[in-house]
């Protein structure tokens, strides 16, 4: 059975089906929604119960294009598994918690499972034209989101961020045309970009150039990030989630995918720029982060840092020769990528649940919430624990392996990044304080605390997060088959 | 020359040129009906004798020679042209049909369509500089009656604006290629190879032909006319010429350049600053238009600009002439479905106020066509784009393809600007009709072409 396609592809038959019987009342429309989801989720889980080998696995495949080279086929290893289950539970979570929206339900639930189709499509196509197509369409899906279901001033926010990652997504596509050209025979086939580099030399180097400009947009990078913050405030809630806990590892997975395995040669030379730069993001993020008095752009901005994080880890792994240390650095950075999916996807849903009771997100305007609202109060505090890196919880695994990576090639650039943890910390506990603790506004005093969808929602991540954090093993096992085998 | 005329199998050849001449009978049959003022009669005697026309190309799929002594070309470009021009003209002919049914003098244009096409085709084909001017001459004698259709002022100033600018191109062409003619010895294209070392006839040649059928194909800097013309005109008969005469003049400049040793003159060169030009151009202005057929008619410049990328590759790389036919292929699907939702909207942006909300069918169409114009996969146009790109990547001129991915990033502003407002809540509930029956083939056509082109990569060689 195509188990993999068939997971991919069942929440776009939702969006069809969505599309085709127009449910007039909104419950119909969410209930379609959540059981594509499940089943999309159910079918993760069975591709992750049939597990990887140390190449890609459960391959698929059918022409498409033969007269180019390019072909319809999807599989995955130890990079693109821990993701792809990433994407159906986020999808799953977005859902329930969006089971209150009740503008246009039918076209809203049917622009989630479409992307969620091309979400996880992106991560397990094996050939480029392939995923290509699926990494473009998540713009296009993404922008009606922010743009039809956004706040105040979404239409802006929207036009920018298509235009700005349309922007990003181009360069990658001049430098899979210059794969393709290197490849010979002319292919669009990853599994033999990956098995043999084509690109050497001044070729390579654009490549690479086009590739890191693309995914650095994507993940984003210092100076690339600007229309992050602007997206994720404008975003609904859901969509804030997917586009911090699945799109941005589209960016992070493109940085292992493609840059590191596909131009390795160019990359290991600017592999201490790369690091430089991802070192600076991170600070950078932690820095901005503190400043912030929005909850949500304070959210936002930790992405920066922690994705800051993913970079320089995929960028000691280009750098070095000692494949431990490689396997080592890899194995955190994706590690890292799903706890940062779970938590932030956690934080963001808890900010949201906040702003749809008090109508603000200014920590300012808070205080003592904790007493009001207990759940809420102590989910957050959890997650933003969780976020700072707190052993035990889901980032203390995948930093503590980042940085051990890390500190084996640039002992100096560990030493500076580690900083950042010290700011999340310190704006995490600001955060905590002024929003939860202290004397109850008297505002404050008669909002509700977590409902039933938002639990439901929220308790599956942080129950993930702890699971990653006490027992990273299992998930790890999966990432090391491939991280182990990276070539030099 | 009487040996010569006597090995020319006129049989034979008049066989592989039937696509063409069945156009030239379409014409004179609808002329026909159109003498005896049966409207009807002509719209179906077009509409049928263009697919008919175009299915007489099948055949010819795969074959690569020339008639007449060398003088047309029997090739993939040419093939092409009438397999994807014949048919888009009958689909140009449902569009006119709609806009104009009932006017008088209504079933003139039909063979005026049918007479213009063949002039494309003539273009595309060509082998010899005669059936160049041949081609430009036949193709543009229509198109300013169709521009002209309407008698009011606009349409009057659109048509003489056009016809003069016409005119004046036409002849620069026709004297730049006396300097080909008279350096090479010979009005055959094939024979331009002897031009090795006459630089300044080749050159003189070069800019005629460019000056010719950059007219034609509006491409920067010579598309002055092409706005005004647009607006002046039909709609449907803006649709027309943003599309038929086009892809004939780009298809017979790949045609004119391909045996021009670029050793001699750098065409490629010049070719690829005219399409950075092109598309530059038209983008920047297309992003301050207030009415869409203006919009349009500067995104067509822009497009001609992405055209030039094939034409600029053309002999050093196979992937130029796929380029060229599939983007022409998806160029008239998506250019034709947007005037078509155009056509029944109206031309001024601020009538497409909340249109996506109040006709989902006709929005969801509309978004099609404009993500395909983008180059958003898996549609038509990311195909196009996907193979010019490749193509000028492997002919050396990477550049190129950065000024055409940062022109296409400058297209989606243009296109977005016209996309939101579709979505945003309808201003008054006034009544607006669905997509209609063009838009939606030709929206099934650019999904259709994006996901299965390699249906029609596997017929290039």
């Amino acid at each position: 059975m195509p188990l993999l396609s068939l997971t991919v592809f069942v929440p776009l038959l939702g969006a069809v089906l969505l599309v085709l019987l127009r449910p007039s009342n909104a419950r119909a429309a969410h209930r379609l929604g959540l059981a594509a989801a499940c089943l999309s989720l159910l079918g993760a889980v069975g591709v992750g119960l049939r597990g990887v080998g140390p190449g890609f696995s459960q391959v698929e495949e059918i022409d498409w294009i033969p007269s180019l080279g390019s072909a319809y086929r999807v599989g995955v290893d130890g990079i693109s598994l821990p993701l792809f289950l990433l994407t159906t539970v986020l999808f799953l979570v977005s859902l329930v918690f969006s089971t209150r929206v009740t503008d246009r339900t039918p076209a809203y639930v049917a622009f989630f499972l479409m992307l969620e189709t091309t979400c996880l499509g992106a991560f397990v196509a094996l050939d480029l034209v392939l995923f290509y197509v699926f990494f473009e369409l998540t713009l296009v899906a993404m922008y009606f989101i922010i743009a039809g279901w956004g706040h105040e001033d979404r239409q802006r926010a929207a036009l920018l961020f298509f235009l700005y990652t349309l922007l990003g997504s181009l360069p990658i596509l001049l430098g899979i045309i210059a794969l393709y050209l290197g490849a010979d025979p002319h292919t669009f086939d990853m599994r033999q970009m990956v098995a043999s580099p084509p690109l050497a030399g001044f070729a390579g180097a654009l490549t690479f150039v086009a590739f890191l400009l693309g995914f650095g947009i994507k993940t984003p990078v210092f100076p690339l990030h600007t229309w992050l913050p602007a997206a994720h405030v404008e975003a609904p809630t859901a969509g804030s989630v997917v586009l911090a806990g699945v799109l941005l590892k589209l960016g992070t997975y493109g940085f292992v995918r493609f840059i590191l395995q596909m131009t390795p040669e160019a990359f290991r030379a600017a592999a201490p720029w790369v690091a430089t730069l991802a070192s600076f993001s991170a600070l950078y993020g932690a820095f901005v982060a503190l400043a912030q008095t929005d909850l949500k752009r304070l959210v936002a901005y930790t992405s920066v840092n922690h994705m800051g994080y993913v970079v320089l880890a995929v960028a000691a792994a280009a750098a070095t020769t000692e494949p431990r240390v490689r396997a080592v650095a890899i194995d955190g950075a994706v590690l890292q990528m799903v706890s940062h999916g779970v938590v932030t996807g956690a934080l963001f849903l808890l900010v949201g649940a906040l702003q749809d009771r008090a109508g603000t997100r200014e920590m300012g305007a808070f205080g003592g919430l904790l007493r009001g609202m207990p759940l809420l109060g102590w989910a957050f505090i959890v997650a933003a624990f969780a976020s700072l890196g707190l052993p035990g919880l889901a980032h203390f695994p995948a930093e503590f392996q980042i940085f051990l990576g890390t500190f084996g090639v640039w002992p100096l650039a560990a030493a500076i990044t580690v900083i950042g943890i010290l700011v999340t910390a310190g704006l995490y506990l600001r955060a905590i304080q002024i929003t939860f603790l202290g004397e109850v506004g008297e505002r404050w005093r008669a909002l509700p605390d977590l409902g039933r969808a938002d639990l439901w929602a929220v308790m599956p991540l942080l129950a993930m997060a702890l699971m990653i954090g006490v027992a990273p093993g299992s998930l790890l096992n999966v990432i090391h088959r491939t991280a182990s085998s990276l070539g030099p | 020359m009487t040996g010569q005329l006597a090995q020319m199998q006129i049989g034979p050849d008049l066989l592989l040129l039937l696509p063409a001449l069945s156009g030239v009978v379409t014409g004179v049959l609808a002329l026909g009906a159109a003498m005896f003022d049966r409207p009807r009669w002509a719209f179906w005697t077009t509409v049928f004798g263009l697919l008919v026309a175009g299915a007489l190309a099948i055949p010819l799929l795969g074959r690569q020679e020339t008639v007449f002594l060398g003088t047309y070309r029997i090739d993939a470009l040419s093939t092409w042209t009438a397999l994807i021009l014949l048919p888009a003209t009958a689909l140009v002919a449902a569009l006119t049909r709609s806009e104009i049914h009932g006017s008088d003098r209504e079933a003139a244009i039909y063979s005026l369509l049918a007479f213009t096409t063949t002039g494309a085709l003539v273009l595309a084909g060509a082998g010899d500089l005669l059936f160049l001017v041949l081609g430009v001459l036949i193709s543009s004698l229509g198109a300013f009656g169709l521009v002209a259709y309407r008698r009011d002022a606009r349409g009057t100033e659109a048509a003489m604006k056009y016809f003069v600018f016409g005119s004046v191109s036409e002849a620069v062409m026709i004297f730049g290629l006396t300097f080909w003619f008279g350096a090479a010895g010979s009005t055959l294209l094939a024979d331009l190879g002897g031009l090795n070392d006459s630089r300044p006839p080749a050159l003189a040649g070069l800019v005629g032909v460019l000056v010719g059928l950059g007219y034609k194909a509006a491409i920067t800097p010579f598309h002055f006319w092409a706005p005004d013309a647009y607006d002046g005109a039909p709609t449907s008969a803006a649709a027309y010429v943003s599309v038929v005469p086009k892809v004939g003049a780009i298809f017979g400049l790949a045609q004119s350049v391909r045996d021009l040793p670029d050793s001699v003159v750098d065409w490629r060169l010049l070719v690829a600053l005219l399409a950075a030009l092109s598309m530059t151009y038209g983008n920047l202005a297309a992003l301050v238009q207030s009415n869409v057929v203006r919009l349009l008619a500067y995104s067509s410049i822009a497009q001609a600009g992405y055209f030039l990328l094939g034409v600029v590759a053309v002999g050093r790389t196979p992937l130029a002439t796929q380029a060229l036919i599939v983007f022409a292929a998806a160029y008239a699907a998506m250019n034709l479905g947007a005037f078509a939702i155009v056509l029944r909207v109206g031309r001024d942006l601020a009538a497409f106020s909340g249109y996506g909300r109040l006709a989902p069918v006709g929005g969801a169409w509309l978004v099609i066509f404009l993500l395909s114009l983008v180059g958003v996969p898996p549609l038509a146009g990311f195909f196009g784009k996907l193979l010019l790109f490749g193509a000028a990547l492997d002919a050396g001129f990477g550049w190129l393809a950065v000024v055409a991915i940062v022109n296409s990033v400058l297209s989606l502003a243009v296109y977005l600007r016209w996309l939101v407002p579709c979505y945003q809540t309808p201003v008054s509930e006034h009544p607006v009709s669905s997509g209609g029956r063009v838009s939606a083939i030709a929206a099934a056509l650019v999904v259709g072409l994006g996901l299965g082109v390699q249906l029609l990569l596997a017929r290039i060689q």
